[in-house]
């Protein structure tokens, strides 16, 4: 019996990769607080006034690839978009294939609504709460919670723009904020402790494929959690789209609604379950991270019998970009793998 | 896609087997010796350049490389002499990238879902796909130069007629007298003839090739194809010993392989090309002085004529006759001459339809040819603009 904790974007992508690799969906349990493994995502980008995903055609929580959302959308422009790295799939197309894979997938049947609290290793797998056994199991719990500044209303929070706005933050959804605000007529500055980059994706190309994750899983501990810090500044794409003229200041002006875009708080201790299992079981980390093997499982609960992998931004020691829909796949793919070799 | 090195090599070797498996239908060993061309090529860009050089490969970017790797083929394919028909070499290359970008955007990621994400690498079943590929088509290669046909090099003056009735290779020398072929994948190399009623005579046979062959003091034709598959190119037709004589005449070869004379200088003939109930491309040639034509497609011929020069041709520089279906695009005809006052369909005509011949026209260019482009005796002209 395979088990998923969690219930958004990544627990429906490992859902899916498994359906695909041929594990029926009886043999597959979700735990989870949300019945729609879109609706947290989906509140969030809301909130931001997000009308384009920074992912690519590729970006959807499918099994395979192919076809990717620009084929699926049956326009030329999509296509040659996607030929060019121009192609951003609308949050619509995004979540109306989501839906469909939802669908297509069985996840509402298997779908329990609960919050698990504990995992813990037992002979034959692992007990959820003190249910199971479960042989592999699979922990997409998402990111911990909002990074809130006191008196300042989160950018992942529905909210409306005064005339007067004040953005801390310098990331994706700050970027977000900036246009928003500036298109709704509202003067804007900018708070910022660093410099954004403009790159494309979260992080640079290579390190969504081997050529790079090779090397980046050569690194000693100290270099890792470097490189992932160093990888965790704030970025937005590059585009004139994206080029928002904004005043820096060091501190909100007065008579300025405070937008705080600081995204989400960071680290396994921000989670009560994975704090949990790894106090629990005393399990390797190394600062905010949950030590992993390359293929995202945690190597002292894992053999050829049984399976314990982290998908997400808990992930991140495994792939750098764990908190995409590329990282949810590479753990899904990752954690298929095992599953099926573990069951033939 | 940031492909790894082991990853290019395998998208590389495996992408192959569309283009492998029609170089193998098309029973040519031409066909494979080019595949192995392509997949060397292509192998070697991949170590030396593409690897250090494209840490990120975006989508594009196949276009341009695609253009570079064929630019590289087409040379290599001609330094190596591998005698291939160009519009089905053309082919095929086309087939083998339009095959690779298929089966590397859609087919291998849905055969291995982690194949991005591994830098195109394809595991156990992509790594034995590879090495299949690679021993067919060294098996291929080994089969091709143990069963080609012999070759042998002339040296100095050898005195002719030769006849030649088995499939072998011909290369260098001067044959007086002249060279008659009566057999299939004939190939003369870099051969002088001189003399002879006709200098190379081909009769009942096809995948012959002539190349950089010279021929000079011929009594009728240099080069005469008689019910054959003939490919000539930069052939030297010049001097010929009568006022009777065709550079290159290609006749009743409807039923063979279709015929391409390329970059041939023919000076001073009486006709320059001809052809007659057969299908020739006939294509970047440079024909001068001609006494009666330059280029003659006739007798429901199927032909065309594209990016030639015909210079000085008395009468008419271009004709397509009797029935004849005729493409003449891109050429230049210059100084055509005008051959006495009776007849207007000779009288410097550039390019003309004669006969119930049909000629599509299009971008060429007409210098100092007093009669233009005409039709005569319900030939048809469909002109395309330039």
């Amino acid at each position: 019996m395979v088990a998923i904790v969690g219930s958004g974007l990544a627990a429906l992508a490992a859902f899916a990769t498994l359906r695909h690799a041929g594990v029926p969906a009886t043999g597959i349990a979700v735990f989870g607080t949300h019945a729609d493994p879109t609706e947290v995502w989906r509140e969030r980008a809301a909130a931001i006034r997000q009308e384009r995903m920074r992912s690519e055609s590729d970006g959807h929580l499918a099994a395979a690839s192919f076809p990717g959302l620009a084929l699926r959308e049956r326009s030329l422009r999509a296509l040659v978009g996607t030929a060019t790295n121009r192609y951003r799939p609308s949050v619509e197309t995004f979540l109306a294939h989501a839906e469909r894979v939802r669908r297509r997938s069985g996840w509402d049947e298997r779908f329990t609504e609960r919050r698990i609290r504990s995992v813990r290793a037992v002979a034959g797998g692992f007990e959820l709460d003190g249910d199971g056994p479960f042989a592999h199991v699979l922990l997409a719990t998402g990111h911990p919670g909002l990074a809130r500044v006191p008196g300042t209303v989160h950018a992942y929070e529905p909210h409306e723009y005064a005339a007067k706005v004040a953005v801390i933050g310098a990331g994706m959804a700050a970027a977000t904020e900036w246009r928003n605000a500036l298109a709704a007529g509202a003067e804007v500055v900018s708070i910022r402790r660093r410099e954004p980059l403009r790159r494309p994706l979260n992080v640079p190309r290579e390190y969504f494929s081997k050529r790079g994750l090779a090397s980046f899983h050569r690194l000693p501990d100290v270099e890792r959690a470097a490189e992932l810090r160093r990888l965790s500044a704030p970025s937005y794409p590059p585009g004139p789209e994206w080029d928002a003229h904004v005043r820096v200041v060091d501190a909100p002006p007065p008579g300025f609604q405070v937008i705080s875009a600081t995204g989400f708080r960071k680290g396994f201790q921000e989670d009560m379950l994975l704090a949990d299992l790894v106090a629990g079981h005393g399990l390797d980390t190394y600062d905010r991270w949950i030590v992993l093997s390359s293929d995202s499982a945690v190597p002292a609960l894992t053999d050829e019998t049984r399976t314990l992998s982290i998908s997400g931004v808990a992930g991140q020691w495994a792939f750098p970009a764990g908190d995409t829909i590329a990282g949810a796949k590479y753990a899904a793919r990752a954690f298929t793998r095992r599953v099926c070799r573990t069951r033939s | 896609m940031s492909y790894t090195l082991v990853g290019r090599l395998q998208t590389r070797v495996a992408s192959a087997v569309p283009a492998l498996v029609l170089a193998l239908a098309l029973h040519r060993w031409w066909a494979i010796e080019l595949v192995a061309l392509m997949l060397a090529i292509g192998v070697a860009l991949d170590l030396a350049v593409y690897h250090r050089a494209i840490r990120y490969q975006p989508g594009w970017l196949a276009l341009p490389l695609g253009a570079v790797e064929l630019g590289l083929v087409y040379g290599a394919m001609r330094g190596l002499g591998i005698a291939a028909p160009l519009g089905l070499a053309a082919l095929l290359f086309c087939v083998a990238w339009l095959s690779a970008q298929v089966l590397a955007h859609a087919v291998f990621p849905r055969l291995r879902l982690e194949y991005a994400e591994t830098g195109g690498e394809l595991g156990r079943a992509g790594a034995l796909t590879a090495v299949a590929v690679a021993a067919v088509v060294v098996c291929g290669l080994g089969a091709a130069y143990a069963v080609r046909p012999p070759t042998y090099h002339l040296h100095g003056v050898v005195q002719g007629p030769i006849t030649i009735r088995h499939a072998e290779t011909l290369v260098g020398g001067i044959v007086r007298g002249g060279i008659k072929i009566r057999a299939d994948h004939v190939t003369l190399r870099h051969v002088t003839v001189v003399g002879g009623q006709y200098g190379v005579d081909i009769e009942h046979a096809q995948h012959v090739m002539l190349d950089r062959v010279r021929v000079l003091h011929f009594q009728l034709d240099a080069i005469r194809a008689l019910d054959a598959g003939v490919m000539i190119d930069r052939c030297s037709v010049t001097s010929p010993a009568s006022n009777l004589t065709t550079g290159v005449l290609i006749s009743y070869s409807i039923g063979r392989p279709m015929s391409m004379v390329s970059n041939c200088t023919i000076v001073g003939t009486r006709e320059g090309i001809a052809t007659h109930s057969s299908m020739v491309d006939v294509r970047g040639n440079h024909v001068v002085g001609t006494t009666v034509r330059g280029i003659s497609l006739s007798e429901m011929s199927m032909d065309t004529a594209t990016h030639n020069q015909v210079e000085s041709a008395r009468g008419i520089g271009i004709l397509c006759m009797d029935h004849s279906m005729c493409e003449i695009e891109h050429n230049t005809v210059a100084g055509a001459i005008v051959d006495g006052d009776s007849n207007p369909s000779r009288h410097g005509v550039a390019i003309e339809s004669y006969f119930y011949a049909e000629a599509h026209v299009a971008h060429n260019t007409v210098i100092a040819s007093p009669g233009g482009v005409q039709a005569f005796d319900y030939g048809t002209i469909n002109a395309t603009a330039d």
